[in-house]
This record gives C-alpha cells, structure tokens and sequence, in this order.
C-alpha cells in the first residue's frame, strides 16, 4: 500500500478531476438550456452530455477515498505499537533485569512516565481531517450543482408546459380550420358566378395558407417539446446521480468522524489508564516506607511491578470489555459502519484480502 | 475509577440547535468571565501569592479565549448547511470534549492559509448589505462564511487555551544558595474533558540554572507535560519526578481543576446540586455552578538517598493529608474544594442545605461584579 502523503495526493487530484467532470457536465446541460432559448436544434447537445464519463470518474475517486478512510487504519496500528511497548520490557531492560530485578523494573518506570501518545492523536486528527476536508468539498460542489441543476430543471418544465399548451392550441387551431375549408370547397363547387368564385378561391388559398402555417407550427411545437422531454429525462438522471453522490459522501464522512472520534478516547483512555495503574502503586507505597534504603526501597519496587503487572492486565480485560461493550459507541459505530459497507463492499473486500490492483 | 473514563463516547453529547449552542457559549463566556474575579478574591483571601494568582489569570483568559473561538467556529451550527457541531460531555464535565480542542488546534495551524482565501470581514458585509438589499434574503451563507472568519481570525491571533500548554518558568530567588523557581503549566485532561492548571515550587541544585539548561529544561517539559493526567495522585506525579531528575527538587505541587460546569438546561449531574438546581428555576444564563477545586502537596522532609556507589541524592518525602485515611485517599496534603455560583441557585443551595456542602467555599457572582465568599 502506498503511504498516506501519496495516497492523499492522488485523492486530491481524483476529486479535482472528478468536480470537474461534474461542473463540465452541468454546464453542459445549461449551455443546450441557453442555445435552446435562442430555438438553435440541440438534440447533439443533449446526447453528448453522458454520465458514464462522470460516473467512472467519480467511482475511482470514491474508492480512493474509501480506501484512504482504511488507510488510517494502517496509521493507527503504529497506536499498538506504543501500547505493547508501555506493557512489555524493552530489550535493555530483559538484559538489566537479569542482573538486578528491582534496576530493570524502575527503568521501566521512568519510561513510562515520559510515555504520551499525544503527539500521535493531534497526527491522527490532522490526517482525519485532511480526508474530511476532501469529502466536504466534494459534497460543497455536489450540493451546489444539485442546486443549479434543480432550479435549471424546474425553468425547464415550466417551458415544456407552456409548449405543450400552445401545442394544443395549434392542433384545437386546425381543427377548427378544417370545417371552414371543407364549407368553402363546397361553396366553391356550386357557385357559377365567375367574380364570386374567384373571391371564394383566394379565401381558400388564404385558408389553406393558414393551414399549412399551422401544420408547421405543430410540428416545430412537437418537435421542441420532445426535445424538451428529452432534456428533461436527462436533467432528472444527472439529478439523481448527484443526490446519490451527495449521499456517498455524506456516508463516507459520517464513517471517517466516528472513526476518528472513538479512536482518540480509545487509545487515550488506553494509554492513561496504563499509566496510572502502573505508577499509582508504586508511588505510595514507597512514600510510606519512606526510603530507608536504597535495597529495600527497590526490593519493594520489584514486588509491587509483579503485582501490578497482574493487576494491570486484570483491569485492561475489565477495560476492554467495557469498551467493546459501550453500547451506545457499538450501535452508533455498527450504523456508519454498515452504511460504509453498503457503498464501499468491494473494496472493503479487496482490502481485506489485500488484493489491490487486481481485477 | 469512575465510569466516565470507561464508558467513551457514551457521555458525549452534540447540540444540534443553533439557538442551543449559542446559549452554552453565552454561558459559557460569562462563566469564565466572573472567574478572572474569583481568583482576585482568592488572592485578597491570601490563598495565592501575586506571582501564583497572574499565571492562573492568564490561563483564565486563554480559557475564555478558547471558548470564544470554539463560540465563532460553531455560531451556525444547525443553521448553515456544513456547520459542524459541537460534542460536549454532559457527566461531570459540561465542557467541550478533548477532540474539539485537538482539532482546533489542528485548524490553528492552516489558520494562515485559509485567512488567505478567505474575502476579509468589511468585504463579507458588504456582500452582505447587498443580498439584503437586493435580494431581500437572510445571506445566511455569508453569516456563515463570516463566522469562519473571524474563527480563524482569532486562531491566528494565538493565545488560547490549548490541549496542552507547556510550562513556564519564573526564577523566585535564591535560598540557602538554592536557585528556587515557580512552574506552571495547564492541559486539557482528555479522561474528565476539563482544564487542568499545575502550580509548582521548585528548588534548583544542578550546575546551570534550569531554565537555561539545555539538557535538563526540554526534558523537564517533556516530563511534565507526559504526567499531567487526571488519573494520577500529585504524590505519583511529584514522586516520579524527584526520581528521574537528582537535582531538582519539587517542594510544592498544586493542581487546579476547573469544573465540572452543571447546568440543569445542559448536563445531567446526580447527587444534591442537581435537585439546588432544578429548585432554583434560573433564568437563562443563571442556571449553572461551577466547581473549583484545589490539590495541594507539600513536601514534609528531606532524605538521603545512596545513588549509584558513591553518590548521594536528597529524595522528598512528602506529607500527606493525616484524615486520608477516611475517604479516598486524595494523595494530597490537602484538598480544598469551592463552589462558584449565580445568586438564584445559591438562594436555593441555602434553603436546601444539602449534606456534604459544609466545607465547601462558594462564590457568589452577579452580574453587577461583585463577588461574595461564604464558608
């Protein structure tokens, strides 16, 4: 797996790529909307507008985020590493306490109380944040091409209403025509006064001038209400998609924040509660013998760290259970958990098997 | 061990509402106002030295300047589309959860960066006057992205209580040709989410003085800082450090504790408070108490200790409270515990007279700045 830094890096540039997939295709849609208005034929427009491109873009990207989410994971396990070193002997002190029990045990000691993790959960959190940061923009720049798409959407059914009205009007029009002609062509037939006919004829040529314009307008009016339906099953799919997106990421944010939250208090509480067992003893104990002497004080250390030890690792299974049984943190984590898995299944699934890169 | 420290997140508590969350930081700014007061009082009381009483003031105001930030950064959440929200702990703390701070921290430090694409205020008003004008809307999109800005205005400004602050030293002169010097630092204790203040007395026998100590000052910090939990007794803390450090010598260690904040609008609380709270029906801003509370540990005598083959070391040893043996043992020489309150809720804490609150010291604060001591 690639480090963080990298792995951050290649996200940035998928989200950039990926907005501007989705700002290029929105525009697109509202560049046909405009050429539209002028009554320019966009049919192509329309058509060229595909979701796939966006689609495969903004898919890889969610991966890589998805993955980044993971990848803390890997940054988090370095947290393990410094909870077993506060518990186990270094190998100095194995060599030490071979020869004096009580020099190794206080070796420890004093390690311990210089041991933080402090820096490691503020890394943590910056590195969260660095992910929230992402999804939050991503979900910004979703939100606000919903908006444009919605508002552009609702213009447009407003238009194919009143296109299809006028539609039907123009055919009502026709309709109303064809008696009119049929009653003059009669006329026609049966008049025998030159003067009179002529005058009737050129009513009908004008009748059916008329007609012909109707006819025409019908078809430009059908004509540009499908156009319109079309542009509007097209705005609706991209609507859709984008509502989906939004909801991939707000998953993937409310995964990273609960991850990130319960991960500080855990490894917290862990790492004080370890060392508070582990002195807290000690301490008083010798300041109540006073220190008398140098063996007697150290021979007590060594007692007391044995005692200890047990009962440290007593109250960390006691600790443990507490925390994986907090109920309210197991719901909560088990929803944005279920959530994640929902979406990011295959990945989750590659991850485990640490298959990346392959088909 | 308390459950607090088991029970994670579980106490955690966010405010959705933006009227909600602005009335905790109302409170909150008022709180921490009237305590730069109470500790004049204390030091009128002779509880604290001048030097002692201006390194708390100024963990106070660093204090109220973290609330106040806190206060800009989630002035629209509820409101706003993206706003965060705030997670407090609502048992026995009342304050802010430690993550809050370590993200704000986190932000402090691309506060630069993000000032720098930020429009300044005067411009966000401006934009401001003409969405109202113009547009006759509440740009609460501004609102917002004004409310950024002077978040992270005030980051940049510096300052602020942090999740840790690390220790500053006072040189206090000389004794028996002892160098003697005063420490005092503060963190935000992750386990009870409350702010710590550390106070102590040290006596100097090295060869150069600590704080131009190359070696011995950055390890004392590091030392110090990596102590400071809740869960240690100041005897493990002071004893630690007299044993990892032979020739300094910790005569005196206090610590401060700042809370818990009870509030009935805001935190559930058991025991006697919660019923002189609900009792007293405060109005809004009056409804809270807050708990102060004081270690002290003195160092009772001096031993010799044999170090390695031929040296000699002098090891405190330290006096501990003579009734500790009744309770809980504080490992402490003594615990003093004060109560800072509104007037409503002390009118009720005197009528209600619940037992345990006999040996503790309320503040009475009112809005007008006087603040009344009762025993």
């Amino acid at each position: 797996m690639a480090d963080f830094e990298t792995q951050i890096r290649e996200s940035q540039t998928q989200v950039a790529n990926a907005q501007a997939k989705i700002s290029e295709l929105t525009s697109r849609i509202e560049a046909a909307r405009a050429k539209m208005a002028s009554g320019t034929d966009v049919t192509i427009e329309i058509e060229n507008a595909t979701l796939e491109d966006v689609h495969a873009q903004t898919d890889a990207m969610n991966a890589n985020i998805a993955e980044l989410i993971m990848g803390l994971d890997d940054v988090t396990a370095g947290f393990q590493q410094d909870f077993d070193e506060m518990r186990s002997k270094t190998g100095m002190e194995k060599l030490i306490g071979i020869f004096s029990k009580g020099k190794a045990e206080s070796m420890r000691q004093e390690r311990m109380r210089t041991a933080s993790i402090d820096d490691k959960l503020q890394d943590l959190i910056s590195k969260s944040n660095v992910i929230q940061k992402l999804l939050e923009g991503q979900l910004a720049v979703l939100d606000e091409q919903k908006i444009k798409v919605e508002s552009n959407l609702s213009e447009t059914l407003t238009e194919r209403e009143t296109t299809v009205g006028a539609l039907e009007k123009t055919r009502a029009d026709v309709l109303d025509l064809d008696p009119k002609i049929i009653d003059l062509e009669n006329k026609i037939a049966v008049e025998q006064d030159a003067a009179a006919r002529t005058a009737l004829e050129s009513e009908l040529a004008e009748l059916n001038a008329r007609y012909n314009e109707l006819v025409q307008q019908e078809q430009v009016q059908l004509a540009k209400s499908q156009t319109l339906e079309r542009y509007i099953e097209k705005g609706k799919t991209w609507l859709d998609s984008l509502q989906n997106q939004s909801a991939t990421q707000m998953v993937l944010i409310n995964k990273l924040m609960t991850d990130t939250r319960q991960r500080v208090v855990l490894y917290d509480a862990l790492t004080k509660s370890l060392k508070t067992a582990q002195q807290q003893d000690v301490a008083h104990r010798i300041n109540e013998i006073g220190v008398q002497t140098d063996k007697e004080a150290q021979q007590a250390m060594a007692a007391i760290g044995a005692a200890t030890n047990s009962r440290m690792a007593d109250m960390l299974e006691a600790h443990e259970d507490h925390m994986v049984f907090a109920r309210k943190v197991l719901e909560e984590k088990a929803k944005a958990d279920e959530r994640f898995m929902r979406r990011f299944q295959k990945i989750v699934e590659k991850h485990d098997k640490n298959a990346y890169g392959q088909p | 061990m308390s459950d607090g420290k088991t029970d994670l997140t579980l106490d955690h508590f966010t405010l959705e509402d933006t009227r909600v969350t602005r009335r905790y930081f109302d409170k909150f700014e008022k709180i921490t106002g009237y305590l730069g007061k109470v500790a004049a009082v204390m030091e009128v009381e002779g509880r604290y030295q001048r030097h002692e009483i201006s390194a708390i003031a100024r963990t106070l105001v660093a204090l109220n300047l973290t609330f106040r930030t806190l206060g800009y950064k989630y002035h629209f959440s509820g409101r706003a589309a993206h706003a965060g929200k705030l997670t407090f702990d609502r048992i026995e703390s009342g304050f802010p959860v430690y993550a809050e701070l370590l993200e704000a921290a986190n932000d402090a430090q691309q506060a630069d960066r993000h000032l720098a694409n930020m429009p300044t205020v005067e411009a966000l008003k401006d934009q401001m006057v003409r969405v109202i004008v113009g547009d006759q809307e509440i740009p609460t999109k501004l609102q917002y992205a004004l409310s950024q800005r002077l978040y992270y205005e005030e980051l940049a400004k510096g300052g602020l209580f942090w999740s840790r602050n690390d220790p500053d030293i006072q040189w206090r002169g000389d004794r028996d040709g002892r160098r003697q010097y005063f420490l005092h630092w503060a963190v935000y204790d992750s386990q009870i989410n409350l702010p710590t203040i550390y106070l102590m007395e040290l006596e100097d026998t090295g060869k150069v003085g600590l704080p131009k100590d190359e070696r011995r000052w950055p390890e004392v910090m590091a030392h110090l800082m990596a102590q400071s939990v809740g869960g240690l007794k100041l005897l493990t803390i002071a004893k630690g450090f007299d044993e990892d450090f032979d020739d300094l010598h910790p005569k005196r260690l206090r610590r401060i504790h700042i809370g818990p904040m009870y509030s009935h609008a805001f935190t559930q609380q058991t025991g006697p408070l919660r019923e002189v709270l609900e009792k007293a029906k405060s109005p809004v801003g009056e409804d809270w108490a807050l708990v102060w509370t004081e270690e002290d540990l003195r160092s009772d005598r001096v031993e010799e200790v044999k170090s390695g083959w031929f040296g000699k070391v002098e090891r405190e040893i330290y006096a501990i409270d003579p009734f500790a043996g009744r309770g809980a043992d504080t490992g402490a020489t003594a615990l003093a515990r004060s109560i800072i309150m509104p007037e409503r809720p002390f009118q009720s804490l005197a009528e209600l007279k619940p037992d345990g609150f006999d040996d503790v010291r309320k503040f009475v604060v009112s809005p007008t700045g006087r603040v009344l001591s009762y025993k």
